[in-house]
């Protein structure tokens, strides 16, 4: 290889590395298009275990999930595990955001007498009496279903576990605006750091009281 | 009915059955639909003007253990954008406030992006207010806006980005200056602070050289 030659691969190497960090520096903008999404999490099996397992039913309240068709959608299936976890004397717990109050609970998955309700944003445990509520009734795992899976679900999921909790999200009865944002939320609350040990994809399906 | 009638009631029509099809796509969940979920459009980036009595400067977990060529080579490529970032920042007397994670200290920071004497830090896992002085930190001295840097993206920048909108700061992400293991993860990332519920209302997406300070 002659002296241009060489100086042409050095050139080209380096312009090739300096590609790479001025791809970043310019952001993730410029990518967009080429980004793929990993292969899909692991739905496991979740065997609850009523003493120590609460069902959180976040934000079924009318003026969000109705925005949502998937929320809507999720519904019989939310009602289905309600039912399940009611009869195996499961302690359910019931959010919304502030001003909403819990008498705005769509009418399929509406509270029974005195269940324990939190208002917050997306966070649950942020200004909220929730994991006093938890610990109290010897609580150490959660079973997470709701809307929206990009704000109450992954924010209180993953709170929950910087708290010490173990989480369950029951995938079929959470969702979101899109289905990108859904597949996202699945994706982080295995893969996040810190929080993913704690954290267990499961259906209603694969739900055994 | 005009010309156009029918075809607008096949397009209603269409519509129901894809809605349909959304339905009953649902009695599964997203794991049925991955392989054919697509992005949505990438969201605009702002140029931002920022107070320096009001605004904070977080730098969120660019250490060594975290931040390397070998698991997160987006984290090293993103550190001359923080470097002039943060120069630009202490410039104008911007507060700068460092975090660490785990057993992690400061002595693992990056020198390029390291504190300086007298720069406060804090220590939590992704959620940097929780267990910690931040709020406290930044409400003393008047903060009411904060830049959010830092590695990861789903990981410190996410969760302490997200508290932050909760606890009524607005929220500045410098896109070029958060990173993690993969572009999925910063892609999502980035539309989430877009997208995402109350989130979204709080955060502007920028770049570091489209901020002034």
């Amino acid at each position: 290889m002659n002296r241009e030659k060489w100086l042409l691969a050095i050139a080209l190497a380096t312009t090739v590395g300096l590609g790479t960090s001025q791809l970043h520096a310019a952001s993730i903008i410029d990518e967009w298009a080429s980004v793929k999404a990993p292969p899909p999490p692991p739905v496991k099996e979740v065997t609850v275990d009523p003493k120590t397992t609460a069902l959180v039913m976040a934000d079924f309240v009318q003026p969000i999930c109705s925005r949502y068709p998937r929320c809507m959608a999720s519904l019989p299936v939310a009602k289905k595990v309600l039912d399940a976890a009611r009869a195996a004397k499961v302690l359910v717990v019931y959010t919304s955001i502030p001003k909403v109050p819990i008498s705005a609970v769509v009418a399929d998955v509406a509270p029974n007498g005195d269940a324990p309700f939190v208002q917050s944003f997306t966070d649950k445990f942020l200004n909220t009496d929730l994991e006093k509520i938890l610990k109290d009734h010897g609580i150490t795992t959660l079973l997470m279903t709701g809307v929206s899976s990009n704000g109450a679900i992954i924010e209180t999921s993953s709170e929950a576990t910087l708290r010490g909790f173990n989480v369950a999200v029951v995938l079929d009865a959470t969702s979101a605006a899109t289905t990108y944002a859904e597949q996202f939320v699945a994706w982080q609350l295995v893969n996040g750091p810190v929080i993913s040990p704690h954290i267990t994809l499961t259906t209603s399906d694969k739900l055994k009281f | 009915m005009k010309p156009a009638g029918p075809l607008l009631a096949a397009i209603a029509l269409t519509a129901a059955v894809t809605g349909a099809g959304t339905l009953a796509a649902r009695a599964g969940t997203v794991i049925d639909d991955w392989s054919d979920i697509k992005a949505p459009q990438p969201p605009a980036l702002q140029s931002v003007t920022v107070d320096p009595k009001t605004t904070a400067l977080l730098v969120l977990d660019f250490t060594h253990q975290i931040c390397n060529e070998k698991n997160k080579p987006r984290c090293v490529a993103s550190l001359p954008a923080m470097k002039n970032l943060l120069a630009g920042a202490r410039d104008n007397h911007v507060m700068v406030v460092f975090s660490t994670a785990g057993n992690m200290t400061a002595k693992d920071i990056w020198a390029d992006v390291a504190p300086a004497p007298g720069e406060p830090m804090v220590n939590s896992h992704a959620n940097k207010f929780q267990g910690t002085d931040l709020e406290k930190i930044l409400k003393d001295k008047g903060i009411k806006s904060v830049i959010v840097t830092g590695v990861n993206a789903n990981g410190a920048v996410l969760y302490t980005a997200s508290e932050a909108a909760f606890l009524g700061f607005k929220v500045i992400d410098p896109i070029d200056c958060s990173s993690a293991e993969n572009e999925y993860i910063e892609q999502y990332v980035v539309y989430n602070f877009a997208h995402a519920p109350l989130v979204s209302s709080m955060v502007t997406l920028t770049t570091a050289d489209m901020i002034k300070f």
